[in-house]
């Protein structure tokens, strides 16, 4: 299916059989195949849950940053972001698990925390002043990333989905360069 | 075609309980900004730091110490002064942001100058939030120093150790506003040529704004929309792409739908629809 996909993205639908479907189909068209673990399951629902933030975060990023490098960086992650937390809900529903984690820090705060951030620190990005804001930002989305990072290395570790932990690869180099590019945002 | 399976429910249990399990070992900050020499590895600013540059939060080590890499052998590139680790001017008064990935109950946050202490923040035992700051006058620090900021975790042995190298009063306060906008994001995976500042350059009162390290590979977005015949450039990391570029990738175009510097994994493909249309 997944192959099928990219053909169609280089042929630009030359064959007049075709209807005229969409000519790209998106990513919540790849199917996770049915070999998977709990690591798997653990996975896509720790970030579903932190990348609805992320979007959160995002959106607010690309809204209020009054720097357009940041603003840009802001919307291409929210962009991206999006498509792939409708094709992580896909793979769970897919597996039939629910696609929603029970309760996030407040549980476990004790030992470390599940990593997340706090609603109140995402709502303390819209109300931050203009001029501090995109500090704030940075450092926030620095931290949510780094997140992001330590989850997918734990599913290169122990997951078994192929589909799952090649999605957890590119997670990682994709956040990892993001922490790059805020660093080098945020220090000129 | 989706086929349902019905796991009982002590499964979706048991996947509840790994996460307690598996969160102590995420337990980390860093001081982000002004740059501590983590963050300088992360960011790309000074190569070849090795693991660090991968996960700069993780400066972990027994309580106590005063080396930049708190006595971590792993991370022993953060002491070596010889690295040229560029000083950030700033005001007297200093705001530390330090980034955390896990929070941990918190004793304390001390502040180092040579070595002696300036200010500590009392947290109590309290459990921070993902981002925390502290305002230090170092006032009575003029000139470059390297400060060591320390988070002493409240329910373990260990702390966080940051070194972060200022030019004390040398300059306007943090905010980087001569930043020029698009910083190439050098891969981080090869030892990215990133020239640190030249020995010579004139570090002690000039307002250090890292230039030297924008001669880094800046090949410019290839703003060749007007060809139609997808003349631009191949895709590349690292390089600011405006809306409308055309860019070509494994031999097929594409036109970027949204202005962004590039990163690994953000090449043209079915993942990044958002940025790229298949032309």
């Amino acid at each position: 299916m997944a192959a099928a996909l990219v053909l169609s993205l280089g042929a630009c639908g030359t064959s007049p059989e075709t209807p005229p479907a969409p000519v790209a189909s998106n990513v919540a068209d790849i199917a996770a195949g049915s070999t998977y673990n709990d690591r798997d399951v653990m996975f896509l629902q720790m970030l579903v849950d932190h990348q609805q933030q992320g979007l959160q975060m995002a959106e607010i990023g690309a809204s209020r940053a009054t720097r357009s490098d940041v603003a840009d960086l802001a919307r291409a992650v929210e962009l991206t972001q999006t498509d792939e937390l409708a094709m992580m809900k896909n793979w769970l529903t897919e597996w039939g698990k629910p696609t929603a984690v029970d309760k996030r820090v407040s549980v476990h705060a004790d030992h470390g925390g599940l990593p997340s951030t706090t609603d109140a620190e995402i709502d303390s990005l819209r109300t931050v002043g203009k001029a501090e804001f995109e500090t704030a930002f940075l450092n926030l989305f620095l931290a949510h990333q780094h997140n992001a990072v330590e989850m997918a290395q734990l599913e290169l570790d122990k997951g078994t989905n192929e589909q799952a932990k090649q999605f957890a690869e590119r997670v990682k180099e994709s956040r990892t360069d993001q922490v790059q590019q805020m660093l080098r945002l945020l220090n000129g | 075609m989706r086929r349902k399976i019905a796991y009982p429910l002590a499964t979706l249990g048991m996947v509840g309980s790994t996460l307690v399990i598996a969160s102590p070992a995420l337990a980390h900050g860093y001081v982000s900004s002004p740059p501590s020499r983590q963050a300088q590895c992360a960011a790309g600013k000074v190569a070849d730091c090795g693991a660090i540059q991968f996960e700069p939060q993780s400066v972990e080590a027994p309580k106590g110490s005063k080396q930049c890499n708190g006595g971590n052998a792993g991370f022993s590139v953060l002491n070596d002064n010889s690295r040229n680790w560029p000083a950030t001017s700033v005001g007297t008064s200093v705001k530390f942001n330090w980034v955390l990935t896990a929070r941990h109950r918190t004793a304390t946050w001390v502040y180092y100058v040579d070595g002696a202490e300036v200010a500590t923040f009392d947290d109590k035992n309290a459990i921070p939030e993902a981002t925390v700051s502290h305002t230090v006058n170092l006032s009575r620090f003029p000139g470059k120093h390297t400060v060591l900021a320390v988070w002493n975790i409240g329910d373990t042995t260990n702390a966080f150790y940051s070194c972060v190298d200022l030019n004390i009063g040398g300059g306007a306060a943090s905010a980087p506003t001569s930043t020029p906008t698009s910083a190439p994001a050098a891969k981080p995976t090869t030892a990215a040529p990133t020239a640190p500042p030249t020995t010579d350059a004139p570090t002690t009162d000039a307002p250090t704004t890292d230039a030297p390290t924008t001669a880094a590979p800046t090949v410019t977005a290839t703003s060749s929309s007007s060809s139609a015949t997808s003349a631009g450039g191949s895709w590349a990391a690292g390089v600011s792409y405006r809306s409308g570029d055309v860019v070509t990738y494994h031999g097929a175009s594409y036109r970027c739908r949204q202005s962004h510097t590039s990163i690994r994994s953000w090449e043209p493909s079915m993942f990044t629809l958002a940025l790229w249309l298949p032309l």
